[in-house]
């Protein structure tokens, strides 16, 4: 209750409307906060400003180095302009060897995206392959993405395995488990085991499992491409040399005054000295390298992986189409070993 | 087509979900077990040609693989043979460069592979102990820590895995043994620690580690070793308290009648039955006989040896191999001090060691004082205690000096003399006990606690006016008796242990008329008869013949039964004592019916008998052998004295004596700690009003609250406790609860009830209380 004048006035106050002067903002207060903020990070457009500055050589390091990156399309964008300039210069213009270049970019073969993978191929293809150096690393890589859980990843290995035996088909031959052990990848990939293998015997022996699991289930385009490469990669492991007989006299004639000069220069292959094996681990006979054809039809018949291609590819041709045609083509690959 | 291949695709990428399909059916699943499997190696192949490198830009990583194979390798175990010497290799060897998550999932794969039995736990101790001690990183080493504890422990949790722990054990100590300069021995130390808390480890073995790490040369492993045996045993205890402590359990009653409501399903019921079994284990597991453990102490194998080693090694030596601050010497000393006190070792130089830092001025004296106090036992000679107490007394007790000091002082000398009463001289005594008109509390307690003590031990080192009625009269007792010294008062000398309730006995059987030196052989043979009849009863299930000479005995009572009676020959002075102990005792009893009595003979008397007692208890226990039947009477005659003694006359009586036992028994086998030594110091201190406010509302000075000072009667706390459990008040109480206007309408009817309804129901209450209630006492 208020009684005195003051509280009255006060009261009234409370009422009175305020009189504004039109066309004049109230003034901001000098502490007055500014909290139009929309946005908690800063975002940068281009990382590099001075991106006209750079020489070519630091571009090629620099796209190198975003091999390795997080984002799937800037890794595709660096193969793809790696893929351009390689394609471009010749093999003496390269900012980095080959060899460089391989071993940043073969674990791509395992990358998720479709557009990467497909790009590591064409950049390989780009390369010049006569320095592509060992090649152990990229066998295994390769190795492994024909494992893959996804039968996208399994396609683009092969893919990578093709053009590999294509381009440097002995090379692949020689690395340390180049051929056993992918030969035994492709037999657990087909599931042709052998049969006094214990799978076989554990399962009953008479009948085997139902053959879906390497995932192909609608199409048979894997089990085709597998079957292609397994032919290609055994008629370029089990074929002889051509063996020119002429060959040593031709060379000692080119070199008259000197000897088997050739035994005496330095070696020509990197890592001539491989097959010695003097620094890694013990080998079996599965990761051993086998450099000649006749050792290799050798161990080829002597772990009976012979049979067990051959009974497989017999069930496989039995299959219509392009599966049966690409069995016959194994058929014929494997006569190769049968001469041996 | 497309898109439902893609989705199937993607299904089948998936690795958790091939895992899954896996362990439901192995051989279905063989060749993509194999595919990943070989995926598996050509990654680790990859790995092992450049291990720094990392494969995180792939879908598929190097760790999920390994943790795919790990949880179905037991579904393969032929195929992933090699996988786990394979990861062992991996750890051993790359450890320190490897990817932490890739790290950890291989140390986490291993211990699964062990959980699947696929290795077992001395392959896995054996990899993971050694990185342990090697690996820089401390997260890596704690999850190895508590890897290989957790290991050791389902190892032990069955049965106790001897050869694992022994295997582990000499690693540990070989780890100390072999480089006692190391801090490394510290993980040993850890260990062993860990697993004797846990117990895990309770053999002498872990305890001959640590005293090997107490000997060590690093300041860390001396200071762990050494605090293991001061706080190791308490720290189990507490662990074994939490155990038993820790989730309350399951209110069955209450999971019963929610099942009774609640709709009934399979899981419920499945549920319900589960918690009743987890209740009737834990029940069973806490009716299980507590398992007997041994102390660290007391586990030693050579206490005598250790300790002097451990005195000339960490603070004897001007130069000692490990540098400990005064923090870890003060811990050595305290162990020192301790085994000296518990075993009763000689460890002469310890005792002038202290001779230095008994001074007001050293840091942490009160700890040093209470040192010297642990490390004194009857078997020190008095000689070489002397100059301490002289010179605690010159250093502390003046009066000049704080009064705090003062106390401290007092209390040391008091606790030394506890120990050791011959370590005092009388005109120390007698000048130490005037503070007790000290204007100070502390002081003033502290000399009282040291007058009462030798008021017991040595009564005749006080001067005369401080003896007290008591001591005084004692003293004159055997003053009269045999002259002498008190026997306690001799060095060396040992009381001699006696049977409980063997005076009893010896009175019953007075009292029946036996006679203990005749006792005839007919009575002690029905004796073992009896027994032997027992055993025959317990026995006769198993058709065991029992082959018994008829009659005899056995010979070792008749030996003893002649060679009492030529004891009784020999000497008539037994029963001389006898004799004159029977008039005695009716002086006794005449004592206490006629209060008038000479007060000094009165109370001549019990000292006298007392005395008497001792020597007729000797004779029952040393000759003659107590039949079993005499061991059943001993426990009847045992119990209904405790329940005399129960009564409140009584109560009081026996209550000083437990508190005296109890503070006996403290001094045997207790640690003393600086808070004894200072604790009086707390009195010097005047308390503010603010200080005893907050004491008042249960906030205690070293910082911990503590419950409210409660007010409230005896009853009402009982009631709010019965409450709190969920339990009824009586029938009583709720009558005298009930509503005044509920209880009008019985009350108007209950006066106009016919003679015929009071009759019935007069007949009615009658009738249940025969029963026993309404509902019956069944």
């Amino acid at each position: 209750m208020g009684s005195s004048a003051k509280k009255k006035r006060e009261k009234k106050a409370d009422f009175q409307k305020p009189k504004l002067k039109v066309g004049k903002a109230r003034p901001k207060n000098t502490n007055a906060t500014d909290t139009s903020f929309s946005s908690k990070s800063i975002i940068l457009k281009q990382q590099n400003l001075s991106e006209s500055g750079r020489d070519s050589s630091a571009l090629f390091n620099h796209n190198l180095s975003l091999l390795s990156s997080k984002n799937d399309t800037q890794r595709r964008d660096a193969l793809q302009y790696l893929t351009t300039v390689c394609a471009a210069t010749t093999k003496s213009d390269l900012p980095q060897p080959a060899s460089a270049i391989v071993a940043k970019a073969q674990s791509l073969i395992l990358d998720g995206s479709n557009g990467v993978r497909s790009q590591v191929l064409k950049l390989f293809k780009a390369l010049p392959t006569n320095d592509f150096g060992p090649l152990d690393q990229l066998v295994i890589y390769v190795r492994a993405g024909m494992t893959h859980l996804s039968s996208d990843i399994r396609l683009s290995a092969l893919d990578v395995l093709d053009w590999l035996l294509v381009s440097k088909g002995t090379a692949v031959m020689a690395t340390p488990g180049g051929w056993v052990k992918m030969l035994r990848t492709f037999q657990n990939l087909l599931s042709w085991q052998s049969q006094n293998g214990k799978v076989a015997s554990a399962q009953g022996g008479s009948w085997t499992a139902t053959k879906t699991g390497s995932g192909n289930l609608g199409s048979s385009k894997l089990l085709v491409h597998q079957i292609t490469t397994l032919s290609t990669f055994l008629t370029v492991g089990l074929t002889l040399p051509a063996a020119d007989p002429h060959a040593a006299a031709k060379r000692a004639s080119m070199c008259f005054p000197l000897y088997q000069m050739h035994a005496h220069m330095l070696p020509s292959r990197s890592n001539a000295f491989g097959y010695l094996n003097l620094f890694g681990a013990v080998r079996d006979q599965e990761s051993e390298g086998y450099d000649d054809a006749d050792e290799r039809i050798a161990v080829f018949n002597e772990l009976g992986l012979l049979d067990a291609f051959r009974s497989g590819a017999k069930e496989a041709k039995q299959e219509a189409g392009e599966v049966g045609r690409a069995a016959s083509n194994l058929e014929k690959a494997l006569k190769l070993a049968d001469v041996g | 087509m497309k898109r439902k291949l893609g989705a199937l695709e993607k299904v089948d990428a998936d690795l958790p979900n091939l895992q899954h399909k896996i362990r439901a059916d192995p051989p279905s699943y063989h060749d993509d077990f194999l595919n990943q499997y070989s995926q598996y190696s050509s990654l680790h192949e990859l790995f092992l040609q450049s291990p720094t490198t990392t494969d995180d830009t792939g879908i598929v990583r190097l760790r999920d693989l390994i943790d795919f194979v790990s949880h179905v390798a037991d579904c393969y175990p032929a195929l992933t043979a090699r996988f786990a010497t394979d990861l062992i290799h991996l750890l051993q060897v790359h450890h320190a460069t490897l990817d932490t998550e890739l790290r950890d999932k291989i140390v986490g794969s291993l211990v699964l592979l062990r959980k699947k039995e696929l290795i077992d736990s001395n392959v896995l101790l054996q990899t993971l102990w050694p990185l342990l001690i090697s690996t820089p990183s401390k997260s890596l080493r704690a999850l190895l820590f508590q890897k290989i504890v957790s290991d050791l422990r389902s190892s032990n949790s069955k049965t106790t895995n001897h050869k694992l722990n022994r295997s582990i054990q000499t690693t540990c100590y070989n780890l100390i043994a072999s480089d006692p300069t190391s801090a490394k021995g510290l993980w040993a130390v850890k260990l062993t620690r860990e697993l004797w808390k846990r117990q895990v480890w309770t053999d002498s073995k872990a305890v001959s580690i640590m005293e090997a790490a107490a000997l060590g040369q690093d300041a860390k492993v001396v200071s762990g070793g050494v605090r293991f045996f001061l706080g190791g045993d308490q720290e189990r205890e507490e662990a074994a308290d939490d155990d038993s402590d820790e989730d309350e359990g399951v209110d069955m009653s209450r999971l019963r009648h929610q099942a009774g409501i609640n709709k009934k399903t399979a899981k419920r019921d499945k549920d319900l039955k589960a918690a009743a079994a987890k209740v009737k284990r834990k029940e069973k597991k806490k009716n299980a006989p507590h398992p007997l453990n041994f102390s660290a102490l007391h586990l030693l194998h050579d206490p005598q040896g250790f300790a002097e080693k451990l005195y000339q090694q960490h603070l004897q030596s001007a130069q000692p191999k490990a540098r400990l601050n005064l923090e870890q010497k003060l811990l050595v000393l305290n162990l020192v001090s301790r085994l000296v006190g518990l075993h009763k070792l000689t460890l002469i130089p310890l005792y002038s060691y202290f001779l230095k830092f008994l001074t007001p001025r050293q840091p942490s004296v009160t700890s040093f004082l209470a040192a010297l106090a642990q490390a004194t036992h009857t078997l020190v000679p008095p000689d070489v205690l002397e100059p301490l107490v002289q010179k605690i007394a010159n250093e502390f007790v003046s009066e000049a000096a704080a009064a705090e000091v003062a106390s401290a002082g007092l209390s040391g000398i008091r606790e030394v003399c506890v120990r050791q009463p011959l370590a005092m001289n009388e005109t120390l005594l007698q000048d130490l006990v005037q503070y007790r008109k000290s204007k100070d509390k502390g002081v003033q307690m502290a000399a009282r606690g040291l007058l009462s003590l030798y008021r017991d031990v040595g009564a005749e080192m006080l001067r005369k006016r401080d003896r007290g009625r008591e001591a005084a009269l004692k003293l004159r007792n055997r003053g009269s008796k045999d002259g002498g010294l008190d026997a306690s008062r001799r060095f060396g000398h040992v009381e001699d242990g006696g049977i409980e309730g063997l005076d009893l006995l010896e009175k019953w059987k007075e009292e029946q008329g036996l006679d203990i030196d005749a006792l005839d052989e007919e009575a002690e043979a029905r004796g073992w008869e009896n027994w032997d009849a027992e055993s025959d009863d317990s026995d006769s299930s198993g058709g065991w013949i029992n082959v018994e000479s008829d009659g005899e005995d056995i010979d070792i009572s008749d030996s003893d039964e002649e060679m009492a009676k030529a004891a009784g020959k020999l000497g008539e002075a037994p029963a001389n004592v006898k004799a004159t102990e029977a008039e005695k005792e009716n002086l006794d009893t005449n004592g206490h019916a006629t209060p008038s009595a000479d007060r000094n003979t009165a109370s001549l008397e019990p000292e006298a008998a007392v005395r008497r007692e001792e020597q007729r208890i000797s004779k029952l226990a040393t000759t003659r052998i107590l039949t079993p039947a005499d061991l059943a009477k001993l426990q009847e005659l045992r119990q209904n004295a405790a329940i005399s003694a129960a009564l409140p006359s009584a109560k009081r009586r026996k209550l000083q004596a437990a508190a005296q036992l109890a503070a006996q028994a403290r001094h045997a086998d207790d640690a003393v700690t600086a808070s004894d030594i200072a604790g009086l110091a707390a009195l010097s201190h005047k308390a503010t009003k603010a200080e005893k406010v907050a004491m008042a509302k249960g906030h205690r000075p070293d910082g911990d609250e503590t419950d409210k000072n409660d007010h409230r009667s005896t009853t009402a706390r009982r009631k709010e406790k019965k409450a709190s459990e969920g339990k009824s008040t009586t029938n009583k109480e709720k009558a005298r609860k009930k509503n005044f206007m509920m209880t009008l309408g019985k009350a108007k009817r209950k006066g106009k009830r016919s003679l015929v309804e009071h009759r019935a129901i007069l007949k009615a209450h009658v009738d249940r209380s025969r029963k026993g209630g309404r509902r019956g006492n069944k």
